[in-house]
C-alpha cells in the first residue's frame, strides 16, 4: 500500500491562446501510492482535467509547453518520446475513463469490437481471444454477454458507462484516471458505478486518480484529496483532514457551499468567478475571493505549507508569517 | 390576496407521445406521464424529484402547455386551461414562466441582454420604449445583475454561465407571473455559483409571491427550497410531502432507495457500499402492469401487479404503494 506508483515534480502544462499563454497547470506535485486513490476537486476551468490529460500526454494542438517530471514507478516517462510512451504506458499502464466518454462510443461496431479493440491494437492480440477477454471483463462490470453483443443505442446510460469502464480496464493498467465518471448519470446509476469501482479497485489492486467537481461524489472513493484552483493545487491531504479539518481558504470555502441532505446548515456561496488563467492574481490565487484573507496574502506567494502528518496547504491561515 | 387560494388544480393527467405510426397497427406511446393529481397553492413551492427519463419534464412542459395533454384536467387560478386556443394561450404565457436547464443554450446569441429582456415585452405589445427601458432595468436590478447599464448592452457570450441563468431568471419574470417552472436551473452551473442561483431564485419567488415548482434530480438541494417534495417514477407520482416530513419519513421504497443513493461528504463512504436498487427504470412504453417500481422494489408482492392508489397515510403525506394500503 505504500509502495509510491506515480510521482509529479513541478509538472506544468501551458497552452496559447489568442489573448496569451494560458498556464492550465502550474508546479503540480503530488504522489499516488499502489492501491491508493487520490481525488483531484476543483470548479470548472480549474486545470483538473488539463491535469490528468497531461499525466496521459494527450496535448491538445495549442500546446505551448509542459515542463516538470512525471515518475511511474520509479521511471522518468515525460521525457519518452511519443512512440515508446504510447507502446509502452498509454493504456497498458496507465488509462482512463473520459468525461462524458458513454456518448462517445462508436454508434456502428458492437460494444464487444469497442472494448476488444485495445487489446488487438495495442496488444496484437488475435480476434478471438481478444473478444473472449472482453467478454470476461464486460461481465465483470455488470454487462451479460447477451448485451456485449448490442449496440451502444440499445444500452442505457449507467451501462454505456459500464462499457467504458470495460474498455480502460481491458489492458491490465496499474493506474486508471476517472475524469467525471458519473457527471451524467442518475443518482441511483452513480451509486451503482461507485459501487463497482470500489469493487474493481479492490479486485485489481488499481489506483485511482479521480477528477471531480463534486465533493460529495469525492467521499465515496478518496483517500486523499487534492484541491485545484486556478491551476494550481492548493491543498493536499488524507480525505479525513479534508473534510473535517480544511487547512486552505478555499477549501473551507468550498466546503460550505455544498448542500447536503442530513445536515441543515446555511450554505454560503463563493463570491466572484475564478480568475482566467491567462493573467491570475498575484500572490496567493484565491486572495480576491477568500474571506479569511490578510495583507500577506496579496503580496507574497504562499509556500506549500505543512499543517500536519501528509496534510499540506498552500495558505497563511494558521501560519506565523512576519 | 387570500393565501390558500389554489393555483393550479392538476387532475388524472396523463401525457403520452405516439411513436412508431404504421398503417394498419396500433399505434405505440410513451406514457411519459400517466395519472397525475395534485393542488398548489399561490406562492408555495414543489420540488419535483425524478430521475431522468421519469417524466419530471414533461409534467413541467404540460403545465405550461408546451404539451398537450392527452386527457386529464388542468386547471389554474380555478380556469380550465387543458384545451386553450391560441388566442387564451398567449395569456396564458404571460402568467406562467420557465426557466430552462441549460443558459447557454437558452440566450438567443445575436440579441444583447436588453433585446433579450425586451422582447417578451414587445410580443406583448406592453409600454412604451421608456417605460420598457425602466421595467428591464428594474429585472436586471432585482437578478442583481448590475451596474444594469454595462449588463444590458452585453451580449450572452460575454457573460459567465451563472449570470446567463440571471439573464434567463430575469426574462422568464419580466412578465410578472404567477407560476414558475424551473428545469434543473442550476445543474449545468458550477458548484460554487448554484447556492447563489437557488438563493436568488427563493428570494424572487417570495418577493412576489409566486407559486414555484422545481424540477430537479439532485435531492441534495431541495431542502433549502420548497414547501412540498414530490417524488416522480416513471410517470408516477409516488410519494409527495412536505419537505421536511419527507426527508426524515420516507416511506415509499423508491423514495428510501433514492434518498439512500445520495452521497454526503463523509469520508466514512469509501469503506464501504452503498445500498441500491439493482436494474434501471422501466421502458414507459411497455410499464409494467402495477406498480411500476415492483420489479426492482425488494419488498414486491404479489398484489404489486395491480397498480397501487394513491392514499393518504397521514394528514398531507401521499404514498402510491401497496404497503400502505391496508
Amino acid at each position: 500500500m505504500n509502495e509510491v506508483i506515480l510521482k509529479l515534480k513541478n509538472f506544468s502544462l501551458s497552452y496559447k491562446t489568442r489573448k496569451g499563454i494560458l498556464e492550465a497547470v502550474k508546479n503540480a506535485d503530488f504522489e499516488l501510492k499502489k492501491g491508493e486513490t487520490l481525488a483531484i476537486v476543483g470548479e470548472s476551468g480549474c486545470g483538473k482535467s488539463s491535469l490528468a490529460r497531461g499525466i496521459m500526454r494527450l496535448f491538445p494542438r495549442n500546446l505551448e509547453k509542459v515542463s516538470g517530471e512525471i515518475y511511474l514507478n520509479g521511471e522518468e516517462i515525460l521525457s519518452l518520446d511519443e512512440e515508446s510512451y504510447r507502446k509502452n504506458i498509454r493504456w497498458s499502464k496507465i488509462s482512463m475513463v473520459f468525461q462524458g466518454a458513454m456518448n462517445s462510443l462508436n454508434p456502428v461496431l458492437k460494444v464487444v469490437y469497442q472494448v476488444a479493440e485495445p487489446l488487438m491494437v495495442h496488444m496484437k492480440i488475435d480476434k478471438e481471444t481478444a473478444f473472449k477477454k472482453a467478454k470476461e471483463i464486460l461481465s465483470l462490470v455488470g454487462i451479460s454477454e447477451s448485451f456485449s453483443e448490442r449496440y451502444p443505442f440499445e444500452l442505457s446510460g449507467g451501462m454505456k458507462q459500464r462499457v467504458v469502464i470495460a474498455m480502460a480496464l481491458i489492458t491490465n493498467p496499474q493506474i486508471v484516471i476517472l475524469d467525471e465518471p458519473t457527471s451524467a448519470l442518475d443518482i441511483i446509476t452513480q451509486a451503482n458505478i461507485m459501487n463497482l469501482l470500489k469493487l474493481l479497485k479492490k479486485e485489481f489492486n488499481l489506483s485511482y486518480i479521480f477528477i471531480t467537481h463534486d465533493i460529495a461524489t469525492a467521499s465515496e472513493l478518496a483517500d486523499r484529496v487534492a484541491v485545484m484552483y486556478a491551476g494550481e493545487i492548493v491543498e493536499i491531504s488524507p480525505a479525513e483532514s479534508f473534510y473535517y479539518k480544511p487547512a486552505h481558504g478555499y477549501t473551507m470555502m468550498l466546503l460550505n457551499s455544498v448542500p447536503t441532505l442530513k445536515i441543515d446548515k446555511k450554505l454560503r456561496s463563493i463570491p466572484g468567478t475564478p480568475p482566467s488563467l491567462i493573467s491570475p492574481p498575484k500572490a496567493c490565487r484565491f486572495h480576491p475571493r477568500c474571506q479569511f484573507v490578510m495583507d500577506i496574502c496579496k503580496i507574497k506567494e504562499p509556500p506549500m505549507f505543512k499543517k500536519d502528518e501528509e496534510h499540506f496547504a498552500k495558505c497563511y491561515i494558521g501560519e506565523s508569517h512576519e | 390576496m387570500n393565501n390558500n387560494e389554489v393555483l393550479l388544480k392538476i387532475e388524472n393527467l396523463r401525457v403520452w407521445f405516439e411513436i412508431r405510426k404504421r398503417m394498419l397497427s396500433q399505434p405505440l406511446y410513451v406514457r411519459a406521464v400517466d395519472g397525475i393529481n395534485f393542488e398548489l397553492k399561490k406562492g408555495e413551492s414543489i420540488s419535483l424529484v425524478g430521475e431522468s427519463g421519469s417524466g419530471k419534464t414533461t409534467l413541467g412542459k404540460t403545465i405550461i402547455r408546451l404539451y398537450e395533454p392527452t386527457s386529464g384536467k388542468i386547471y389554474f387560478d380555478g380556469i380550465d386551461i387543458t384545451n386553450l386556443n391560441s388566442k387564451d394561450l398567449k395569456w396564458y404565457r404571460k402568467e406562467t414562466g420557465l426557466i430552462q436547464q441549460d443558459p447557454f443554450g437558452a440566450l438567443p446569441s445575436h440579441f444583447t441582454v436588453y433585446r433579450i429582456l425586451e422582447e417578451p415585452l414587445l410580443i406583448h405589445k406592453i409600454g412604451t420604449v421608456e417605460e420598457r427601458r425602466k421595467r428591464i432595468f428594474k429585472a436586471l436590478e432585482d437578478v442583481k445583475l448590475t451596474p444594469v447599464e454595462d449588463f444590458s448592452s452585453k451580449y450572452p457570450h460575454m457573460l459567465s454561465g451563472g449570470q446567463m441563468q440571471r439573464v434567463v431568471i430575469a426574462r422568464s419574470l419580466i412578465m410578472r407571473p404567477k407560476l414558475i417552472i424551473a428545469d434543473e436551473p442550476v445543474s449545468m452551473l458550477d458548484a460554487s455559483v448554484r447556492i447563489e442561483i437557488l438563493d436568488l431564485l427563493k428570494e424572487l419567488q417570495d418577493k412576489f409571491h409566486m407559486s414555484l415548482i422545481y424540477i430537479t434530480h439532485d435531492l441534495a438541494t431541495v431542502r433549502m427550497f420548497s414547501n412540498w417534495i414530490f417524488i416522480m417514477y416513471a410517470g408516477n407520482l409516488v410519494e409527495r410531502a412536505l419537505t421536511n416530513e419527507l426527508l426524515n419519513n420516507p416511506l415509499h421504497p423508491y423514495t428510501k432507495a433514492l434518498l439512500s443513493a445520495i452521497p454526503d461528504p463523509d469520508p466514512e463512504n469509501r469503506k464501504k457500499l452503498r445500498e441500491v436498487p439493482p436494474g434501471e427504470p422501466p421502458n414507459l412504453i411497455n410499464p409494467p402492469p402495477g406498480c411500476r417500481f415492483a420489479p426492482r422494489c425488494q419488498y414486491a408482492m404479489e398484489i404489486c401487479n395491480t397498480e397501487p392508489q394513491e392514499i393518504e397515510v397521514q394528514s398531507k403525506h401521499w404514498v402510491k404503494c401497496w404497503l400502505f394500503n391496508k
